[in-house]
């Protein structure tokens, strides 16, 4: 079992830059187990910054960052990235990139075993893709692609798992899908932040929420932030449409 | 004696057997270790380590004979991984940078080699190897300058297919980018020291780059990448080293080994490229 009660991701006071450039600061949150974050801001916000200082890509220079015992630096963190710029010739199949996902959990000289084999063949039943599964990874559609990120994250069994704008492009089905495995990692105890431009879905799967612009704007339950107060203030330079339902942040792929 | 005979009888000749060894350790290491070069894209820091590391050569033959070769190489190839390796992890170095210090580097080896005129036919012997004349000593140190790069990658095999694939989120596996690349490349300059004592500086790249790009014109399938690249380095030295001796003996012309087996590299990558073009050309 996992631990509850200590928080998959805690950061106090935490600052990112890229060189002398701050990026981003004033950053106060919290993910437990089982909770999945909304990250939202406008392009250049910032929301990219915060996952590359999650993953220790670039550091934080002023305050702390925690992960609990089944997430961090060494256990390792699923990240489904948003367009993953690889070599489309690059000679490995899908079923290979899934296994990636096991690599930290294998020993130095041990090869992968059943537990291995088999959490890849789940990963890739999960995400739908089992017909292609010793396909050539390049040779998929940039959504089976996309899928396949998925399955190589879930096959990692992380602590806390980072997806990257997850629902660009997908279509209802697809988007459906990942809905529910959001609802079942949650249910597995699996942290999980997400950045999204779609507040439908801030509130569909998400029990927090996370305004960036620059500097945090605003976090708490998903409830008490998403204000149009809030909105206003992190959307300042786009004008934001409301009305019953959605919210359409014009310039994005709403749905 | 006919190229047919040399390249089963001549091999029972000490030195012929001695070159085949080390040629076939090398093969087996730089395959591995030239797979990743090409996955990676790194032969341009691979020709760049090599010229970085002609100056160690230079010097540690001129101050102790072949014997120091391997010292001076060591060094200047630690002192140039670890400058490179932090360069381009910091992206501070572009390529033209790269380009000017390490022709610098080897300019100033062929200075150092032309200003000491006690070692005749030095400056020939580091730049085309002396595969036919290596020393029992300078065999052993060649073998195990290759093998010790050859465990570096497999220790991280798995570290350096995913960082090749996909280096975001291998660091998010918790994978610490430096390491990965910093091994890499510190085996990629050990094979370069080895290769550069048997097939000498000029001639390392063929050894060392051709088979992972061969392998990537034959396999689509990442183990038959590795398979194809050493069987290729394999195949090439038995080749290369028969023609070489066959040629000399007939010939009565000294050919250095080195070169012959740099030629089979390339006239091997020549053939799988032309199967390659035929066989797209048939499906088409």
């Amino acid at each position: 079992m996992r631990n509850i009660s200590t928080p998959a991701l805690a950061i106090r006071g935490g600052a990112l830059s890229y060189g002398t450039t701050t990026a981003l600061t004033d950053i106060d949150i919290t993910v437990m187990p089982g909770e999945a974050m909304a990250l939202i801001g406008p392009n250049g916000s910032g929301k990219s910054t915060l996952l590359k200082g999650v993953l220790g890509l670039i550091p934080l220079v002023e305050g702390t960052m925690t992960f609990g015992e089944s997430a961090g630096a060494d256990t390792g963190i699923g990240y489904l990235p948003q367009t993953e710029h690889i070599d489309p010739e690059f000679p490995v199949s899908l079923k290979q990139v899934v296994m990636m996902g096991r690599y930290r959990k294998l020993g130095l000289f041990t090869f992968p075993g059943k537990a291995d084999r088999h959490a890849v063949k789940k990963a890739i039943a999960d995400v739908g893709l089992t017909n292609v599964a010793n396909k050539r990874f390049g040779s998929l559609s940039g959504g089976q692609q996309q899928r396949g990120f998925l399955a190589r994250a879930l096959a990692s069994e992380p602590g806390l798992l980072l997806l990257d704008e997850p629902f660009n492009g997908l279509d209802q089905p697809n988007r459906d899908a990942l809905l529910q495995t959001i609802r079942e990692l949650k249910a597995a105890g699996v942290g999980i932040i997400v950045t999204t431009h779609d507040l439908d879905l801030a509130r569909e799967v998400c029990d927090t929420v996370l305004f960036v612009n620059g500097r945090q704007i605003a976090f708490g339950p998903k409830d008490d932030v998403l204000t149009l107060a809030n909105l206003q203030e992190v959307f300042s330079d786009f004008q934001v449409e409301i009305d019953e339902h959605t919210v359409v942040v014009p310039g994005h792929e709403g749905h | 004696m006919n190229f047919l005979d040399a390249l089963t009888t001549a091999f029972a000749l000490p030195f012929m057997g001695r070159a085949l060894i080390v040629m076939l350790v090398l093969s087996v290491a730089a395959g591995v270790i030239g797979v990743f070069i090409n996955l990676r894209g790194l032969e341009f820091l691979s020709d760049g380590l090599t010229h970085a590391v002609f100056p160690g050569l230079a010097a540690g033959f001129v101050l102790s004979g072949h014997n120091g070769v391997l010292i001076g190489a060591l060094i200047a190839a630690a002192a140039a991984t670890i400058v490179l390796t932090l360069m381009s992890n910091n992206k501070v170095a572009s390529d033209a940078t790269t380009a000017i210090v390490l022709t610098a580097m080897f300019s100033i080896g062929v200075i150092i080699v032309s200003a000491s005129s006690g070692r005749a036919g030095g400056l020939e012997q580091l730049l085309f190897g002396h595969l036919l004349t290596v020393t029992d000593t300078e065999a052993i140190t060649t073998v195990v300058v290759s093998l010790i790069a050859l465990v570096l990658v497999l220790l991280t095999f798995r570290r350096q297919v995913f960082r090749a694939f996909d280096s975001v989120a291998s660091a998010a596996a918790g994978y610490r980018r430096v390491v990965t690349e910093l091994v890499l490349n510190v085996a990629i300059a050990l094979v370069i020291v080895a290769a550069s004592n048997a097939v000498g500086n000029l001639l390392v790249l063929a050894v060392l780059i051709v088979p992972g790009a061969l392998s990537r014109l034959v396999s689509n399938r990442l183990g038959g990448l590795f398979v194809v690249a050493i069987s290729a380095g394999l195949l090439a030295s038995w080749i290369g080293l028969a023609a070489g001796f066959s040629i000399s003996v007939n010939g009565g012309v000294d050919v250095p080994g080195g070169a012959t087996v740099a030629l089979t590299f390339i006239a091997l990558y020549a053939i799988a490229l032309i199967v390659r073009v035929i066989r797209k050309g048939a499906n088409a």
